[in-house]
């Protein structure tokens, strides 16, 4: 039996920086990113999806009561990414749908009046509890796009939509099946999540100027800034893609995910099993590591991410020819689980148009053997290696080639 | 506000309609294509904004199929039965609803109209 090829053939996305290739390009060419300081912590900064409404990619519908905002971008880009597609209802019957979500942790709007452990359960909603269950956003899209195939809601912290989009080029590879829709949403810019984030002591505390905070593989890296956003795919076998005349904009060539099996928030110093996960997707994707042009990082601006990535980097790719480093975070923030969705569609455009952003606030590098990419390159490149490592040890790393 | 308009934006709100979708004379359920969470809101939220504790059952007329069936065991004339379950219901409105029991479910606005009112 021949491999199956996956393609992507629909991309939709809601980013801090814009929803379309054209928006994206320009924003990164203008070098101005929009941090903010956060309202409710002064000392915090995010990076926010201005004037969002859901209502203009769905209509009305009565369920959007239902969905947090995580959920509400997740929709949004599910449906973005069918409508780019030009696939009909039909073929979407048979299709599977991978969604990466996050936890709600909006406790200061979600939550009822608390009072000395007594509830006032009158002021919330008959299906409030459908705010929380991880596949709201999930039952949402397929209610609205006809989708009835396999469906896993994927919740593995900042891996999330990056091993729900691996998940699925899985099932498409191996035949299980020939559409699919995957990716992710997720949004943390609440009281609640910069209080769980402060507390864990992961997220940038401070009051430089918001465009400067996050640094990621910068020696003065101080954590990473939260953003928000979503991503979605349609993934589809090769040849039915083909067939059905659909425009070809990505190929995924391998998936790879491991866990640390360590700590319950740091990274194995050591990097052993998120290294385990790229060259596992190196060699799904049966390719050489001097194939890889570009590696689009996971580089949070925490001190210990960046330690372990850029040491596995340099340990796996200390060669004549070293690909080009880049970390998106350094411009839309960290996206939770929907980072990985989200920078692979900032990664599409990127190659499309031929450009290569710089990792911003890069001053000071903290591996001097890493290429890290400091300043922005039109250049064109093809295959593209993305590592996302999350909270919990979660790793995994997709290889694609636009 | 009158209770009707109150009604009207809760359901608005709900089911993400416009009020010119909602007449006295609507269905819920035939023509507002309400389901089983929909009423579970719309209850909460009558209980919130007219500050009552409704009875679910008579407010979304659940038992009627029921209590007819109950009538004819019994051998009550079914108008009566209904009256006698459903103070809140005009004369008329009962007529109408046994007219129309067959062609599916019969909760219409004016029925919650009828409730809240007489709640109030």
């Amino acid at each position: 039996m021949t491999t199956r090829r996956v393609a992507i053939t629909g991309t939709g996305s809601i980013t801090p920086i814009g929803s379309t290739d054209d928006h994206i390009i320009s924003f990164l060419k203008a070098g101005q990113p929009c941090f903010e300081t956060f309202v409710s912590h002064s000392d915090t900064v995010v990076c926010p999806v201005k004037n969002f409404d859901l209502i203009q990619y769905t209509g009305k519908f009565k369920h959007r009561r239902y969905l947090n905002r995580g959920a509400s971008l997740s929709v949004a880009a599910a449906m973005m990414a069918v409508k780019d597609a030009h696939i009909d209802n039909g073929l979407l019957d048979n299709a599977g749908l991978f969604t990466g979500a996050g936890p709600n942790l909006d406790m200061g709007n979600e939550f009822p009046e608390i009072i000395n452990h007594q509830v006032n359960w009158e002021a919330i909603q008959a299906l409030w509890i459908l705010k929380f269950l991880p596949n709201t956003a999930a039952s949402t899209i397929a209610q609205l796009t006809g989708i009835h195939g396999e469906c896993t809601t994927v919740g593995t912290a900042c891996a999330a939509s990056l091993q729900a989009i691996g998940d699925a080029f899985r099932k498409i590879k191996d035949g299980y099946l020939d559409i699919a829709l995957a990716g992710g949403g997720d949004s943390r810019l609440s009281s609640g999540a910069m209080m769980a984030y402060k507390k864990a002591r992961s997220i940038y505390v401070g009051s430089d100027h918001p465009n400067q905070v996050c640094r990621p593989f910068d020696q003065n890296r101080k954590g990473f800034v939260s953003g928000e956003g979503a991503a979605f795919f349609i993934l589809e076998d090769y040849e039915h893609a083909k067939k059905r005349g659909a425009e070809i904009k990505a190929e995924i060539l391998g998936f790879g995910a491991s866990m640390d099996g360590y700590r319950m928030t740091d990274p194995h110093p050591d990097g052993l099993y998120a290294q385990r996960a790229v060259v596992q997707a190196i060699n799904d994707a049966k390719i050489h590591p001097d194939d890889i042009d570009l590696i689009s990082s996971h580089g949070t601006g925490t001190q210990l991410n960046d330690k372990m990535e850029a040491e596995l980097i340099h340990r796996l790719f200390n060669r004549r020819h070293q690909p080009f480093v880049i970390a998106l975070k350094s411009w839309i923030g960290h996206l939770s689980a929907a980072c990985g969705a989200v920078e692979l569609s900032v990664c599409m455009a990127c190659i499309k148009h031929d450009y290569i952003p710089e990792i911003r606030n890069l001053n000071d590098p903290c591996h001097m053997s890493v290429n890290f990419v400091v300043s922005p390159k039109s250049c064109r490149f093809n295959t593209v290696l993305l590592e996302n490592f999350g909270f919990g040890g979660q790793n995994c790393a997709i290889i694609f080639r636009g | 506000m009158t209770v009707e308009n109150i009604l009207k934006d809760i359901l608005c709100d709900i089911l993400d309609i416009d009020l010119s979708d909602i007449e006295p004379e609507t269905y819920l359920i035939r023509d507002l294509d309400a389901e089983s969470i929909d009423l579970l809101e719309l209850a909460v939220n009558i209980n919130q904004q007219f500050n009552t504790s409704v009875n679910e059952d008579d407010l979304f007329l659940r038992k009627l199929r029921f209590y007819l069936e109950e009538a004819e065991e019994r051998g009550i004339e079914k108008n009566s039965y209904l009256k006698n379950k459903y103070p809140f219901l005009p004369n008329d409105r009962i007529m109408e609803i046994l007219d129309d029991i067959e062609k599916g479910p019969v909760l219409k606005m004016k029925d919650l109209i009828h409730y809240v009112t007489r709640q109030n």
